[in-house]
């Protein structure tokens, strides 16, 4: 790789620069879209320079849109705020069902533990309609439909594969005499999780539970099929309001550069940890 | 203080046996030492003892009680690892006082109690330090005075000095015989260093394969080892071992090496006529002048100095390779022919197709508990 | 210090024992896991009857009818080919695209990790949400994308909404979200191969077309095939991306698996073939995963290894 010619560094400068462009500009290009009117956003040829205008913002913001036909209601801070709380909560449980689960799989391998843990995969990549479809159906006799409660729970069929899988990689990583040597100490097996298995393995449960939120927070289908308006999170939200309000299209613009900033910026932050989430544990960064 | 005793300990990992049907005392205050190459199943009884891991059968018992269904943290144990088990997300000071905080003392005490047992193994000036930032021989002496500040009545000390360099073990080896003597704990020891074990143990247990070999005094060990595995394993240079068969005159039973007659003292009836091996240590063996009663002619092939030991490679007139040593300073044969004489009180006699040592003298009981 | 700091009190009243305390801690797991299978096979149940909602007296069981339909269903036949053709395409290309990508990012330099990160942004947008800013983008209106490609001379040139290029514009959807997911853990890999085979290639003088195929490709197979089950496993089901762009339009155009299950259930009210058209789906992706499980397993054994 050293002796590269001239010749080929220009063409990798070129071919890196295709791929910048192709996957950057979408996103740039809604982003400069929500900072512009509807005139301006209508106007052909479209406009790389124009006026920025916070209005879109705002009229999300306070959820009234004043057109010229009257004021419109829009929902959308309520779906902003169901994704967080949905995703928040729904790590949350993870987090407390599926730590310990992984300390165990990890520590003590018993009869049916990698059972379970398959079982649990195997979530991750079943259909999820396989599993939503009946639900509704026991959903509504549970009186589950539409609660978040309801959804908190199907969300735990990609946020505990996840959270399982990457947090007891991390736990088999903390080699077992210093838990050893804490028991032996005078510690309970409860002391041992708490003082130094939870510590040393925080970084990587940390990260988890960031990836975890990501994965949350795009779902789209439990949300679609489970919940109503005003359960839903952003990426059903954004789906309704792009049909419901016709041509507010920097408002749209607007909303969805709202609902995709949380997950670029948690993903910027926990881009260490990415690839041995994306992967399941499979591949380390 | 407490004793320590296993009774019919087995372990098995998968299909694989790992400690057969093992049965050992260790005496209240006594230091028994556990030798043996890597996969033994020395550092697995360790932890039986400590209870981290469950013996398939069997029984442990601690000060007479039995401990066999008791968690780790209640069995009153201190264990130093050979790898230190640090955690590495305490400083020095936090990690030596974690047995001190499972008592429930008070923080003055735990601070008295960590201090204390730091002065003693000169570890006072890191103790603000994480693990990382201590050298190896530092963490050495942190584990070990994490294994120690709780005075604990039971003592496994699994390879303390495994990981840290020559010159630190060296210390070490001379400090810690006063160290645990101090504490006047029952301690088990593993090493796979015959200096240490013989430096540490009141007695030492050979192990092999699961199964304990010979339990005995280092003197024991060494003078009579109770087959070639361990007569191979104990001396430094390896004792030298030469096939032979021994045969009976009127003077007693005799081998013959080099065609000389060496007379052996012991009782040897059962190896007459036997294919045999005789094991013979380098300082058994001395230069002598021509003429002196069988001596065996050699020639003198190189001379290593030791430390505190001249070791002298010589060949017999039929070949054979052997190690002589002698006491630096003292007069010996450098190059040319020589003379060598052996003691014949000394030698050791096995039989070669099991590596037995023969000869009644010392049958070690394997289940007595008696210290030396 | 004396003795009495060791004894310590034995354990006294509730104390969970040593064999029990892991059955303890992965119960709660357990029982979601026993939450999820419980509809599992209610699908099954509702796969073998006539089951519509519309009419919930005429429900009972008709076993295989639901299944044996489908042999003679040209929609269901559009199904599966559709969904086969969506999710062969887009593994295929993303895979190409991936790879090339990370081996131009190989190296490390700032500028390439730098790329490598913003490349991910894709990835991390819920793909809904990327298929309705593809579809702004894509608007005959005033999409940038529809006046590019009318600067081309591609004039009035529909992406979605035309069934000649609807499967274009969302595999193009795919390829821009997932593509990064290739190519991260391929760059992983990459980096993660031993650096001697390489150096020794370069001594040699062994020509690049030979290094890549003999020994890049090789050492990085099992990335490779990990990347692409995993990837095969998620875009045959995929849902998100056409339902958000198209609804499975036009017409019947985009109907795969999940979205024409969903329309079934939910429109047609046909719980039993909606449940059947799962279970078949089920069945295609147990078998891949038997497969990328195995994969993986390797996989991560490794990696766990470098830690």
């Amino acid at each position: 790789m050293e002796h590269t010619s001239l010749l080929e560094r220009i063409l990798r400068g070129v071919a890196l620069t295709l791929v910048v462009i192709f996957f950057m500009f979408p996103i740039v290009w809604i982003f400069m879209m929500s900072f512009q009117t509807n005139e301006t956003i209508l106007r052909i040829p479209p406009q790389l320079v124009f006026k920025p205008t916070l209005a879109n913002y705002t009229a999300l913001i306070t959820g009234k849109l004043t057109t010229a036909a009257g004021t419109l209601d829009i929902a959308f801070m309520r779906n902003l705020w169901n994704s967080v709380f949905l995703s928040v909560t729904s790590v949350a449980v993870a987090l407390l069902l599926g730590v310990p689960a992984a300390y165990a799989f990890a520590r003590h391998k018993f009869r049916g533990s990698e059972d379970i843990a398959f079982t649990l995969l195997s979530f991750r990549f079943a259909p999820a309609l396989l599993v939503l479809l009946p639900l509704t159906l026991y959903f509504q006799k549970l009186g589950l439909s539409n609660t978040y409660i309801g959804l908190i729970w199907v969300y735990q069929l990609i946020c505990l594969p996840l959270i399982l899988w990457i947090v007891r990689g991390y736990f088999e990583d903390i080699p077992a005499d210093i838990e050893y040597a804490y028991r032996i100490a005078g510690h309970s097996w409860f002391a041992t999780f708490r003082k130094i298995a939870l510590p040393l393995a925080g970084p990587g449960i940390a990260a988890a539970g960031l990836l975890a939120f990501i994965f949350a927070w795009n779902n789209f289908v439990f949300a679609l099929v489970l919940a109503s308006a005003d359960k839903q999170p952003v990426t059903v939200g954004a789906l309704a309001f792009i049909t419901s309000s016709g041509i507010q299209y920097g408002q749209i613009s607007a909303a969805i550069v709202l609902s995709i900033t949380p997950t670029l910026a948690l993903a910027l932050y926990a881009q260490r940890y990415l690839v041995e989430g994306l992967s399941l544990g499979a591949v380390k960064g | 203080m407490a004793s320590l005793e296993l009774r019919n300990v087995v372990k098995r990992y998968k299909s694989q046996t790992v400690l057969d049907n093992l049965s050992l005392t260790v005496a209240d205050g006594e230091t028994l030492v556990l030798f043996g190459p890597s996969g033994a199943g020395k550092t697995v009884l360790l932890r039986l003892v400590a209870g981290v891991i469950d013996p398939d059968e069997g029984n442990i018992l601690i000060g007479g009680e039995d401990m066999t269904d008791v968690d780790a943290e209640f069995r009153g144990v201190g264990m130093a690892f050979q790898n230190f088990a640090l955690f590495p997300h305490m400083t020095a000071f936090d990690n030596i006082a974690t047995p001190l905080e499972a008592s429930r003392s008070s923080q003055s005490a735990i601070k008295a109690g960590v201090e204390s047992v730091a002065k003693l193994l000169k570890i006072g000036h890191v103790l603000s330090h994480k693990p990382r930032a201590l050298s190896n021989g530092q963490k050495q002496r942190t584990a070990l005075a994490r294994a120690l500040v709780g005075s604990p009545p039971v003592l496994l000390l699994d390879d303390p000095l495994r990981n840290v360099d020559a010159k630190l073990r060296f210390e070490m080896r001379l400090e810690l015989p006063r160290l645990l003597a101090d504490r006047g704990a029952t301690v088990v020891y593993v090493t796979q260093d015959y200096k240490e074990a013989m430096a540490l143990g009141d007695r030492i247990a050979v192990m092999s394969q699961g199964v304990i070999k010979q339990l005995g005094t280092p003197e024991q060990i060494y003078r009579e080892p109770a087959n070639i595995e361990i007569a191979r394993l104990f001396g430094d240079p390896t004792i030298n071992l030469l096939d032979v068969k021994p045969s009976r005159d009127a003077k007693g039973i005799y081998i013959g090496l080099s065609n000389v007659q060496v007379h052996l003292a012991g009782s040897y009836e059962t190896a007459v006529g036997r294919d045999c091996v005789i094991g013979l240590r380098p300082e058994a063996l001395a230069f002598v002048d021509e003429g002196t009663p069988a001596a065996i002619p050699v020639t003198v092939e190189a001379e290593t100095p030791l430390n505190e030991k001249i070791v002298t490679l010589v060949r017999t007139v039929r070949g054979r390779e052997i190690l002589v040593s002698r006491p630096a300073g003292t007069p010996g044969q450098t190059e040319g022919r020589a003379y060598i004489a052996v003691d014949g009180k000394s030698a050791l006699l096995f039989d070669r197709a099991s590596g037995d040592r023969i000869g009644s003298k010392n049958v070690v009981n394997l289940r007595s508990g008696e210290a030396a | 210090m004396t003795a009495a700091t060791m004894q310590r009190n034995r354990p006294s009243g509730f104390r969970i024992s040593k064999r029990v305390l892991p059955y303890v801690l992965s119960l709660p797991a357990l029982l979601v896991c026993i939450g999820i299978l419980i509809p599992f096979f209610t699908s099954v149940v509702y796969s073998f009857q006539r089951y519509r909602l519309s009419q919930p007296w005429a429900r009972q069981f008709n076993w295989g009818d639901n299944y044996i339909s489908f042999f003679t269903d040209p929609k269901f036949w559009n199904t599966l080919e559709i969904s086969l053709l969506y999710a062969g395409i887009t593994v295929l290309l993303e895979l190409l695209l991936g790879l090339g990508i990370a081996m131009l990012l190989q190296k490390r330099s700032t500028l390439n990790n730098f790329i490598s990160i913003m490349l991910l942004m894709p990835l991390m947008t819920a793909p809904a949400l990327a298929a309705l800013m593809w579809k702004l983008m894509t608007n005959p209106g005033f999409g940038v994308l529809s006046y590019l490609a009318s600067l081309i001379g591609l004039q009035d040139f529909r992406w979605a909404s035309s069934p000649s290029t609807a499967l274009f514009t969302v595999v193009l959807v795919d390829i821009w979200v997932y593509t990064p997911f290739i190519m991260i853990l391929l760059l992983a890999g990459l980096r993660s191969l031993p650096t001697q085979p390489f150096e020794a290639a370069a001594l040699d003088g062994v020509p690049r077309s030979f290094v890549f195929f003999r020994i890049t490709l090789p050492m990085l197979t099992p990335y490779i095939l990990t990347a692409t089950l995993f990837r095969l496993l998620d875009s045959i089901q995929q849902f998100d991306i056409i339902y958000a762009m198209t609804q499975g339009g036009p017409g019947d155009t985009l109907t795969v698996f999940q979205v024409e299950a969903y329309l079934n259930f939910f429109q047609s009210t046909n719980v039993g073939r909606s449940a059947a058209l799962m279970i078949i789906l089920w069945a295609i992706t147990y078998f891949l995963s038997n497969i990328f499980i195995k994969n993986w397993l390797r996989l991560r054994e490794r990696a766990r290894g470098q830690a």
